[in-house]
Order: C-alpha cells, then structure tokens, then sequence
C-alpha cells in the first residue's frame, strides 16, 4: 500500500462545487480512471480519500491536494493522464507526489481577491476603501462557526495585505491563518468592507497555497 | 466531439451565483458536456427542461437526444433548466436573459428551442422560460425562422392545452423525427426560407404535429366540433418509434454532473413500452407496442457508460423491468464483470408477481430494509377494473417470501379516485395493509425487527390515450372523504398512510384533457406568477382558481366532466397506433369488472400493430 498526493487546481465552473460534491467527483473520476485504489475494510468498505483542506465554494484553488493510498505501484505520469482523463475539465491534476508533511501542519493560506468596483465607481475610490478599513485599530465582523454566529475582530488577521491596481480591479494578496486549529476566510474582509465602507465588489477569490507555521510550503 | 474548445463563463452570470442558493445549477463544465466552436455550426439547438438541473438532468430522454444531437457535426445542441427562484429573480433583477449551460449564451441566439414536456405541472415553466429568454410566448407573435420552439415528451400527446405556444410538436420517439427536422431547419436557414414555409414542408414529415396548420371549432355546449386541418396537411399526425431497440441510437456516454442530481447514476433502457394493460396508466398506452433489446446489447451499452462515466451503479430502466423476458439471464451477464468492476445493478421497481428472493440476491444495492409494490388498488375488484392482473395470493406469496427474505419494510402504492370506487374500495387498502402485517408473523423464518408497512395512496389522474380518458375525475372534496376514510380503516399501528395532495391532481386533470382555450388560462397564470407548480412550496391551487375565473374557464369542464364516446376529443387528430374503439371496449370491460390479457398471453388488436415492429410481431 503506497500514501499517494495528488496535487490538483480547481477554477472556473468547477468552483461551484461544494466540499461535499468534489468527493463524490473525485471518488467517480477515480472509479472511472481505473486508479487501484486501496478500499476501507468493514460493512460499507469505500475508497480512502482525504483532502489536505476543505475550499470553500466560489473560490478557486490553485494548488489543492488530496490523499489516496494505492494497492499496486502506478506511474506519475499514468495517474496524472488517467485522472484527468475522469475528471471535468475545471479541475486538473498538475502533480502526483509522495506526502512530506501531515495536513494536520497546516497553519497558514496564502489568498489573491480581486475585486471589481460596482457599476461605474472608480477602481481608486475602492482602493482608498479597502485602505481605510485596514487602517481600522479594530474590525469586527460576524463569523460563523459550528457553535454557531460570534463576533470577530479580524484586523490583527490583515496587518500584511498587498494591495495593488491592475486593470480596474483591486488586487488584493494575503496571507490568513488556515488549518484543523484556526481559519479566517478572506470573504470576512469584504463582509466588513460592505460593513463599514457601505461597498459591495464583485470579487473573485482564489487560494494560491498552503504553509506549516514556519511558512514552509505545504508539500 | 470538440474535447479542445474551452469557454470562459460568462462573467455577467458569474456575478449572480453568490447571491443564489447552488451555483452549480447554472455554470456546466460537466465532464462530457459538449463544447463545440459556434462559427463551426450550422445549427444551434437548446435542450429546454422546464424544471430543475437536478430533476432535468436525471432525465434519460434528454441524455440520449442530447448526446445523439451532438454526434452531428452541424449540430450543436446545449442544455438549459428552469432557473430556481432566487436565480430568476437575480437574472430579472439584472436584465440577464436566460442562458444555456454551455456556451452561457442568451436562448435568444438559438435556432431552435426545445422543450420536454414531462409533466402537466411544468407547463408554466414552460412560458416562464421563454419569457426569461426574452423570446415571445406565442407562436402567432414570433415571426422569424430563428428561435423555431419545439417540444416532446409524453405531454405531447395531449399538447393542445399549450399549442399556443409551441411552433411544433414531435409525436412518439424523438431518435429519428427530431433529426429529420433538424436537418430540414438546416436547409431552409441555408436558403433564408421563411417560418410558415418551413412549418408547411416540417408538418408533411410523419410525427411531427404543427398546430397552427389545424383550426378548432366548437359547439355551443362548448365542447369541439372539428379540428380541420388547412389544405394539404395531414388530417391525422401518427406517432413516430424507433422499430428496432437493438439498432436504436444508445449514448455511449453522459454528462456526468458536478452536483448531486435527483438519480445520479448510469442508466439502460432495456425495453420500450408495457406488456401490461393498465387501463389508468397512460405510459402503458402510448409507448406501444412493446419493443426488447437484446442482453448483448444492454451488455455492451452498461459496460460502456460505467467505462465512460465513472458511475458506480447502473440502474435497468423500463416501464416494468422485471417483465424484461430474460432478466435472471439479464443480471447474470451484467454480473459477470459488474462485480469485480465494484458496480452496482438497480431495478426501479418491483412488480409483485415476478418478485424472487433469486432476483433479489442479485441486486446488491437494494437495502435489506425496504421493498415496494404497487398493488394500485384494494380490492380483486377494483383491481379487475383498472387491469391490474395481480391477485391478493399473489401479493401474499410475494411479501411473505420477502419476509423470509429478511426484509421488514414493505411500501404499497395506491390510487384513490378510479372509476367506480367505492369506500369500500379505499377500505380495502387499508386491509391489503393489514393482510401484508398478518403476513410478516405468519411467515415462521421472518426477522426479528419490526414490520413495518406503508400505505400510499396518489389521486388518480384520467389521461388521454386510455380506456379511462372519458371518465370524470373524483372532486378534491371526494378524494378528501376517501383520504379521510382510508386514514380511519387502518387498524393497525405497524401501517402508516399517506397520500398525495388533491389540489395538484385537480390542476394536473384541467391540463391532461385540456383544449387549446387553456392557452389564455396559461398565459395569465404566467403573468400572475404562476410558476414552479410542481413544488408543493410554490404551488397554489386558490392562485390558479383565480386564473381561471379572470379567465371565464371552468376547470371542470376538463377534469369533473364525464364525455361521451362520440364527443371530439382534443387528441382525436393525434394517433397513438391506438384504435379508440379498442380504448371503448376495454372502458366498457371496465364497467364489467373484466380483466383483458396482457400482451405476452394474446393480442387484444389494440391497434399498435400498425407500426410493424415489437411483441406484436413476435410469436407468443
């Protein structure tokens, strides 16, 4: 039995797919591909798979993984082409790898979110918006969490933002904490900017890559 | 197919989907989805379902033409779905129109529009759709060739309620007719031909019915005096089938979708039409005659589509499967590489006088908890009424071998409402009820778990095309006596009841039988909103007896009326291969309590012979 990382993007039409809905994708496309998957033993024995971290729906995800394990040794370049092969054309897979660090290491995201100014509002009096909102000594934003809603000041989270213009888009890149312990969504920074700025973007978001706690590349 | 082409979705769409409840619904990229170049067409066709992604894409009908569509290289069809509320007010909100999944272009931009008609209760969708896509609802009011509306499906044997807004209907199987026609859009685009033109030449070719070529007159009792066909257009339209399951066109593949959808999994069809002549089954008629594909056919088709796809369940579709001729033979072939391909094999149902705990074995995915059966009705004579050749032993036979099989959990279906019931009929369901619990402890080897039984019981629903289509259907104040009545004979708490709203199969009855007047009455349902009706959170029966009365309509005219057999039916110049004389006879075998043969013992020369092909033709 071989520990397998599959290294995947996921853009475009495939961002509407939900946590719950890319498994089932995934599970058919590994059926499909014909990939010798080891299968949990038991009453209802099912494929092993697990994802390094869950990606919310509307955000795209350039450097996603998941785990399987195999029962039999197969190429890279063979489960590269056999998957995607299986899956929509909104998710590739871009690299297979054997696992270095545990998902449970994760502690940091790296996030760029582009945002679109409303109607014809300049993209400068966007900027000067997002400017002002992160010079706020507090912002404090409503957070959902499995013990239901809390308030959250979430300004300590966005004290490294790079914001630039680009083609009348914001430009925003930053890095937020992620992970089993701790997670902040880049999207509560733009429910506080329709908060406190009154300013609803169009924003397209993506994650870009994930890290341990000593900013070390997930791998 | 165009496995190279890519489209970036259309960002003006995009900027909607946060705001509405599964964004899936509405942005395709489905592995196997066809993307073709749109200079490289000639024709471009949208797959109107007008109902939810996640109802309409679980639809084997429109897979087949979609996928079959495709394969020509002229043609390329796209697929779009009725957009759920939050998304229709976001689109109407933004001035978006509705769009197709593929490309994310406007349905405006189509040549032609093609709409399955599933169910009674999507008519609505049907305008709603076309409103959304900014195109005119009435035929008379949509001028040009481009935006040519279509529709099939089952309805369409009754279209006449929605003629008005249908430039042309397909009548029966859509593999061949739909591509003739298609090809003949093709050459009269080609050659800037006008609309009328290409209806005219459209209505000569077999199957397909154009209703602006026919008038409709009426008495003064208000019921029809004549549909006459204009000067040189068939008098009657005959359905089209495909003669041959076996050569009929297969997809090798589906659009597997990204979300979950209501049936998620492969599907073969393995036979076409019912042996079983159930006089209140309307799916049973106008799918005749029957018509098997051969095992190594259904094989290789399975094997293909769980090869293609991925799916890891494949479900053997038919009006009765396991009427199929050879289905232990069936299953064994499939078994042999199902299983160590990790697949699964499903029937849809059961019927209770070919069930085997053999049958049972063999198909893994059917829980250990739960059966159903669809008795229909309560008593051998009512049973005998409606031809439902199944005997109160035989269904004891069957739900005790079941209980020995291990299973606890039995569902019956019913109908309340078939001609000539009586309460003691509907009391009857509820001692079938109890004779299936009795049955669980006199069966000696049964589980140790609880029995348990449901009973559920629908409203029944006359339909055009069968023996029950003059019959007057029961009030909404009738089917709640019975309901009521039902609910006080169970006698046991080991049955739980339920049924099917009565307001639903009172609006469904108007439309079954309706005539083209319903056209205004759907028209004004639209404007007032009416829409979704085949969601019980959107359906609202006082909200369409409004529509009605605004409309001069009375709704029971259609559904509460018994008709005469001379009575002009609106379907009359529609032929079904069904001869109305037989349909008399066999009403009339109903009044009598007498049952006729199914197909496989003799045949009763309904008519469908007239397609030269199937059981009608094969020694029995």
């Amino acid at each position: 039995m071989k520990h397998v990382r599959i290294w995947f993007s996921k853009t475009g039409a495939a961002k509407y797919i939900s946590h719950l809905d890319l498994n089932r994708c995934m599970d058919r496309a590994m059926h499909k591909a014909k990939i010798p998957l080891w299968y949990t033993e038991g009453f209802h024995p099912h494929a092993f798979l697990t994802f390094a971290l869950p990606l919310s729906l509307f955000m795209d995800g350039r450097r996603e993984s998941m785990d399987i394990k195999l029962e039999e040794e197969m190429e890279r370049e063979e489960l590269m082409a056999r998957l995607n092969g299986a899956l929509p054309p909104d998710i590739r897979v871009f690299d297979v790898t054997e696992p270095v660090m545990k998902p449970g290491k994760i502690a940091y995201a790296s996030f760029v979110a582009l945002a679109e100014p409303e109607g014809e509002s300049p993209e400068a009096l966007l900027l000067s918006q997002m400017q002002a909102l992160l010079c706020r000594e507090e912002i404090v934003v409503e957070k959902r969490t499995k013990s239901g809603v809390k308030e959250v000041n979430i300004q300590p989270f966005f004290t490294e933002v790079e914001l630039a213009v680009e083609n009348g888009k914001v430009k925003m890149a930053m890095t937020l904490p992620a992970g089993s312990t701790e997670n902040i969504n880049p999207a509560l920074f733009f429910e506080a900017l329709k908060q406190y700025q009154g300013c609803e973007p169009y924003v397209q978001m993506e994650r870009t890559g994930l890290y341990d706690a000593s900013m070390t590349p997930f791998a | 197919m165009g496995k190279d082409v890519k489209i970036a979705m259309n960002q003006s769409i995009e900027k909607l989907l946060p705001r509405v409840q599964k964004p899936g619904r509405y942005v395709g990229g489905e592995l196997h989805s066809v993307v073709k170049r749109k200079e490289e067409v000639e024709v471009r066709f949208a797959f109107c379902f007008p109902d939810t992604y996640e109802v309409g894409m679980s639809h084997l009908g429109m897979k087949i033409l979609y996928h079959l569509f495709n394969q020509q290289d002229y043609l390329w069809c796209e697929r779009t779905f009725a957009p759920w509320v939050d998304m229709e007010e976001e689109l109407r909100r933004h001035q978006i129109p509705l769009f197709a999944l593929e490309s994310g272009d406007p349905l405006g931009e189509f040549d032609i529009l093609g709409f399955t008609l599933q169910y009674e209760l999507s008519y609505t969708n049907v305008l709603n759709m076309l409103d959304l896509a900014g195109i005119q609802l009435r035929s008379a009011d949509r001028k040009g060739l481009k935006n040519l509306v279509v529709a099939g499906g089952p309805c369409a044997c009754n279209p006449e309620p929605i003629a008005d807004f249908v430039d042309l209907f397909f009548l029966g199987e859509g593999e061949e007719v739909d591509l003739e026609v298609i090809e003949l859009y093709r050459q009269y685009k080609r050659e800037h031909r006008g609309k009328e033109e290409f209806l005219r030449a459209a209505a000569r070719i077999e199957g397909v019915y154009v209703p602006s070529l026919y008038q409709v007159t009426y008495r003064e009792d208000s019921v029809i005096d004549a549909v006459i066909p204009e000067p040189g257009v068939p008098a009657t339209v005959r359905k089209r089938i495909v003669k041959d399951m076996n050569r009929a066109y297969f997809p090798e593949t589906f659009v597997v979708p990204s979300i979950e959808i209501v049936h998620d999994r492969a599907v073969s069809e393995v036979q076409r039409g019912c042996y079983r002549g159930c006089r209140f089954c309307q799916a049973g008629f106008i799918y005749r005659p029957v018509r098997v594909k051969e095992i190594d056919v259904i094989d290789q088709q399975c094997h293909l589509l769980c090869q293609n796809t991925g799916y890891d369940e494949i479900s053997l579709s038919s009006l009765s499967t396991s009427d199929y001729p050879d289905i232990n033979g069936l299953l064994d072939e499939l078994l042999a590489w199902t299983e160590e391909e990790k697949v699964n094999v499903s029937l849809p149902s059961q019927r209770v006088d070919s069930f085997s705990n053999e049958l049972m074995d063999k198909l893994k995915t059917v829980r250990r908890s739960g059966l159903t059966f669809a008795p229909e009705a309560g008593t051998q004579r009512m049973r005998d009424v409606i031809n439902k050749n199944v005997t109160h032993e035989q269904l004891m036979k069957t739900v005790s071998t079941a209980f020995s099989g291990g299973w606890t959990t039995i569902k019956l279906y019913f109908m309340i409402g078939l001609p000539t019931e009586t309460l003691d009929d509907v009391a009857g369901i509820a001692q079938l009820g109890k004779d299936v619990v009795d049955a669980f402890y006199a069966t000696p080897n049964h589980s140790k778990g609880q029995v348990k039984v449901t009973v559920s019981a629908s409203s029944f629903v006359p339909k055009a095309f069968t023996p029950f289509q003059w019959e007057p259907q029961d009030s909404i104040e009738t089917l709640h006596q019975k309901q009521e009545h039902l609910v006080r004979s169970v006698p046991s708490r080991k049955i739980t009841c339920n049924w099917h709203d009565a307001d639903t199969s009172f609006l469904e009855g108007v439309f079954a039988r309706g005539d083209r007047r319903l056209g205004a009455v759907l028209e004004e349902a639209h404007r007032r909103g009416c829409k979704m009706d085949g969601w019980s959170e959107y359906f609202s029966l006082p909200k369409w007896l409004e529509v009605f009365e605004a409309c001069g309509v009375d709704p029971t005219f259609y559904n509460q009326r018994r008709r005469s057999f001379d009575e002009v039916l609106p379907w009359d110049h529609l032929d079904y291969g069904i001869k109305k004389s037989f349909l008399i006879e066999e009403c009339k075998a109903a009044y009598a309590n007498a049952v006729s043969p199914d197909c496989k013992q003799a045949c009763s020369a309904c008519g469908a012979a007239c397609f030269g092909g199937g059981i009608c033709f094969e020694t029995r």
